[in-house]
């Protein structure tokens, strides 16, 4: 094993920042799909990597305490790399239709895979800075990164969809600004020291000696900042709109990575808040936002026509679950919404990147239109089949195993209705779903439509993302076992 | 003996995902190999178990100091889990002669792999909801019967199959609600996820828990409100009906309904009550369903409705403190699989070789088929509890010890008189449409029946055997 120490928080923003400038550099398509690759491995193996020091009870601090690395950090650098690559390695195979069908030229794919690297980058900045300062910035950074590509494809629509994105995200980041000034003017008033209070590490250690009526101002701010970029209801209008004009392996990582990195924020903020205002305030405000978005998501995609939005607005759905984890609150609780997000990412690349082939098969996304997939195309057609069950919670995918830890955290915390509403909603995303794969995977499809599934590069990281979903329904390896629960104490006490 | 149960579970799911790859020729085949060892399995647990009667429970699956998943083998296990096998490998062998291009009502062309596929997962996660020793691992295993049902009833493939299926999954996945509910109370209240910790609640708390399993367990067994997937499952293949709807998915409710009330010493009469007045109200609507029924799948539908109605009732009196009816539960859940396998496996071969199944036009079948005729008679003897045959011993168990406890309840004795009308009006009913279907001269359809093929006629002749000699396997057992 190469000893790389803490500079391994230097390697891991600089290899996506290297690749992201030598392909804007390139112009041929072979050379970028070479450098992409390496690039995505690189992060992959870097963010495995910085598991294992984790794992070792390591935590790591580099340029005087700015770049940080905990069991949480861990968590969501893992996730970044494994999930980024396949969601890059997916990438390869789509763009490479579009090349050839002349959608795209090959600048066109430099362009996407340098700013896939940027967005990278800025998601793994977010992920390892220690100041919530740098933080903030690296979050309103990957709006910025990941704008680029939603509107790749240049269509009126896609624009539209970008400005929305822009504007509602960089409104809410506003207020997740705010709750940042609050939450360092309030830490400056115990330590007189700037930078100290910049630091979430020095935060967390002296989150009980801040201001109580501040702090819960702040996470009023941050919770609705960063909520309106994770796409909690109310704020959560920009995304259906969104997910579903980016191309598809674009719509993996945004729901399946950066969502993430941007609920990694909020949990920033949780033990520091926690501690300097009591668990009853928190824990109700994200029951409530967690129960909210469910419901209104639940509803949402039982009417939607495309595919694509109905995905979408199961993303909103699934950032309800977690936030109800988080409210359901106790070590299982954070447990439960720790190991949703992962099982989340897995399962909505999946989904997501699954939608891609569909799409392209049927030149539609409209769910009344797409038939018989199983038979038209069957692999893709058993991985959507796959992917909605797991969506929907049904074993043995590992969402199953995370909704019932969310369900029995809940009735834990003592809230019994909440979470028999919460069944209830589950239970109308589960029939909107399954006579989605009814409708459209089981069943007869169009005459004229020639069989076939899509190419082996489309399929392979499908194939990645269905075995990692389906394996950890079953069995959690012990390392992840033991990043969780280290995550798990970052939350709640920020050791 | 851990791995004869074992085997049960992983043989079949293993075979699953294997028979969707291999080429097409070989599926039959492998499918049928993979339940029969699964069958192996079973019966060698069964005898195993008969010699050495030793009950125990192994943890499996332990993750931070929580089990999540055992295995339990005890009389009821075993008993239930052969049934499962031995049914699942008889079914097998019985869909390698039905699912042709020879069958007259439904010519199969396409999507054998997937529907033996789906088959085999059914078996293994039947098995694994038997044996399971945790509520997380019930809940678990009967979500994934749910889901193999649907791929199963919906098999055809055309909008009315589709449909059904979608009422099956939806049914009994909101009844399932429950479970999650009792499973993750049960682990809120004791820290563990084990039935037994059910015995840990209060009073209270065990009320929660076993309403939660309740309304589960009438979801998957087709009881009041939930009933209305099951006779539009019958839209199925008829093997499907036969296994699912005879023998495993709709006895997965009573079984877990009687796996949780065996585990828990006392368990509140209220639930007794509950489950007791449910099952009387199912059984009578089920019988007034009887009469409209032309078609004879759906008969047989609203008749395992009310055979399920019979064991709720079994099991929520034993909770009043019968020994007699617990076993008399049990007896039925095994004597009725096979009865009732047998009358779906009639009614499949009726429409294999006529291409109907309905009652109206099926005359004199003993005479041109005889050995459908035979199983038809032996499997309606059967279900309306005539001696010799099986559902006469279990019925009688039932509704005797309905009236000894009905002598300090009154409630029960209302009940279980109204049951005894039932069960004689069910018979007269039967016997109607045995009179008109098996004897007398071919009608015009089953004259111009086909002959069956052999792996048909050899499963219906098993399955005659086991009307007339399954409850011995059950008495001998329970001894």
């Amino acid at each position: 094993m190469i000893e790389v120490g803490e500079n391994i928080l230097f390697y891991l923003p600089a290899v996506p920042l290297g690749t992201a400038l030598l392909a804007f550099g390139i112009r041929s398509r072979r050379m970028v799909e070479v450098v992409h690759f390496a690039g995505i491995s690189s992060v992959a193996l870097l963010s495995l990597l910085l598991v294992q020091y984790v794992l070792r009870g390591q935590t790591l601090l580099a340029l005087d305490g700015m770049l940080y690395a905990d069991g949480l950090t861990a968590l969501l650098v893992l996730i970044i790399g494994v999930v980024g690559f396949l969601d890059g390695f997916y990438s390869i195979g789509y763009l490479r239709h579009d090349l050839a069908q002349g959608q795209v030229d090959a600048k066109g794919a430099c362009f996407y895979y340098g700013f896939y690297h940027l967005l990278l980058l800025t998601m793994v900045l977010a992920a390892i800075s220690n100041n919530i300062a740098i933080m903030w910035v690296a979050i309103e950074a990957t709006t910025l990164g990941s704008a680029f590509l939603v509107g790749f494809y240049k269509h009126k629509t896609a624009a539209e969809a970008v400005w929305k994105y822009v504007l509602i995200c960089s409104v809410g980041l506003a207020f997740a600004l705010y709750g940042t000034i609050l939450t360092y003017s309030s830490a400056f008033a115990v330590v007189q020291d700037a930078h100290r209070a910049m630091l979430w590490t020095e935060l967390v250690g002296m989150a009980r000696g801040l201001d109580p009526q501040v702090m819960k101002l702040a996470f009023v701010f941050i919770l609705i900042g960063y909520g309106a970029k994770v796409g909690l209801v109310p704020m959560h209008t920009w995304l259906p709109d969104t997910y579903s004009e980016a191309p598809s392996p674009v719509s993996a990582l945004l729901s399946g990575v950066l969502m993430k990195c941007v609920l990694f924020g909020i949990l920033r903020y949780y033990p520091i808040t926690l501690q300097a205002v009591g668990k009853e305030f928190p824990q109700t405000l994200l029951l409530i936002f967690g129960l909210l978005s469910v419901g209104v998501a639940a509803f949402f995609i039982l009417v939607q026509n495309d595919i694509k939005r109905k995905l979408a607005y199961s993303s909103v759905e699934h950032v309800g679950i977690i936030a109800t984890g988080l409210g359901a609150g106790g070590p299982l609780g954070i447990l439960a919404a720790l190991f949703h997000v992962i099982n989340h990412s897995l399962t909505k690349s999946l989904l997501f990147c699954t939608v891609g082939n569909v799409a392209r098969k049927y030149g539609t996304r409209d769910a009344q239109k797409i038939r018989g997939m199983l038979k038209v195309a069957p692999f893709t057609g058993f991985m959507f089949m796959a992917g909605l069950l797991a969506v929907v919670g049904a074993p043995p995918f590992s969402i199953f195993v995370s909704e019932f830890m969310t369900l029995a955290a809940g009735l834990q915390g003592g809230y019994f209705w909440p979470m028999i509403l919460f069944l209830v909603l589950l239970v109308i995303v589960f029939v909107a779903f399954i006579i989605l794969i009814s409708d459209t995977v089981l069943g007869f499809p169009p005459e004229d439509l020639p069989r076939g599934d899509a190419g082996w590069l489309c399929l392979l990281p499908l194939g990645i993302l269905f075995l990692l979903m389906a394996g950890l329904g079953i069995h959690v390896p012990a390392p992840l076992n033991q990043l969780l629960q280290g995550a798990v104490s970052v939350v709640l006490g920020g050791k | 003996m851990i791995w004869y149960a074992l085997g049960s579970i992983l043989l079949p799911v293993l075979g699953s995902p294997l028979v969707l790859f291999l080429p097409e020729r070989h599926v039959k085949k492998a499918s049928q190999i993979f339940s029969f060892l699964a069958f192996t399995s079973g019966l060698l647990l069964l005898i195993a178990f008969a010699f050495n009667r030793a009950s125990f429970t192994r943890e499996l699956v332990t993750l931070n100091g929580i089990n999540y998943y055992g295995v339990t083998i005890d009389t009821l296990s075993v008993l239930v889990n052969f049934m499962v096998v031995f049914l699942g490998w008889l079914i097998c062998t019985y869909s390698a002669g039905y699912m042709s291009p020879d069958n007259k009502e439904h010519p199969i062309k396409e999507g054998v792999p997937r529907f033996y596929a789906l088959m085999l997962l059914f078996i293994g996660s039947m098995a694994g909801v038997v044996f399971s020793s945790t509520l997380l691992g019930l809940l678990f295993f009967f979500e994934m019967t749910g889901l193999c049902s649907w791929g199963l009833i919906g098999f055809y493939g055309d909008q009315k199959s589709r449909n059904s299926a979608l009422w099956a999954i939806i049914l009994t996945h909101t009844a399932a609600l429950g479970l999650y509910v009792a499973t993750a109370y049960l682990y809120v209240n004791t820290g563990s996820f084990s039935v037994t910790a059910l015995n840990k609640l209060t009073d209270a708390g065990k009320t929660i828990a076993f309403t939660g399993i309740l309304i589960a367990c009438w979801g998957k067994s087709a009881q009041l409100p939930f009933h209305p997937w099951l006779p539009r499952a019958m839209v199925a293949p008829t093997p499907v009906s036969a296994y699912l709807h005879a023998a495993s998915m709709v006895k997965v409710g009573v079984y877990i309904f009687a796996r949780t009330v065996l585990a828990t010493g006392s368990v509140p009469q209220v639930i007794g009550q509950a489950g007791a007045i449910m099952a009387v109200v199912t059984m009578i609507y089920g019988f007034i369903m009887y009469f409209p029924q032309d078609d004879m799948k759906r008969l047989l539908a609203y008749s395992t409705i009310t055979q399920l109605s019979y064991i709720f009732l079994a099991i929520s009196i034993s909770i009043y403190g019968s020994r007699m009816a617990f076993n008399g539960a049990v007896a039925h859940i095994f004597n009725h699989a096979f009865a009732k396998g047998l009358f779906f496996l009639v009614a499949g071969t009726l429409s294999y070789t006529t291409g109907t199944r309905l009652l109206s036009r099926l005359k004199g079948i003993l005479n041109k088929i005889p050995v459908v005729g035979l199983g038809y008679i032996a499997a309606a003897m059967a279900i309306a509890g005539v001696p010799p045959f099986n559902g006469f011993f279990s019925k009688f168990m039932i509704i005797i010890s309905g009236f000894e406890i009905g002598r300090h309840y009154p409630l029960i004795l209302a009940l279980i008189i109204v049951t005894v009308i039932e069960s004689v009006g069910s018979f007269i009913w039967f016997l109607k449409w045995m009179g008109a279907n098996v004897l007398g001269a071919p009608s015009e359809v089953v004259a111009s029946a086909a002959e069956p093929p052999l792996a048909i006629k050899f499963v219906l002749a098993v399955l005659m055997i086991m009307t007339l000699i399954s409850q011995y396997i059950v008495l001998f057992l329970l001894s």
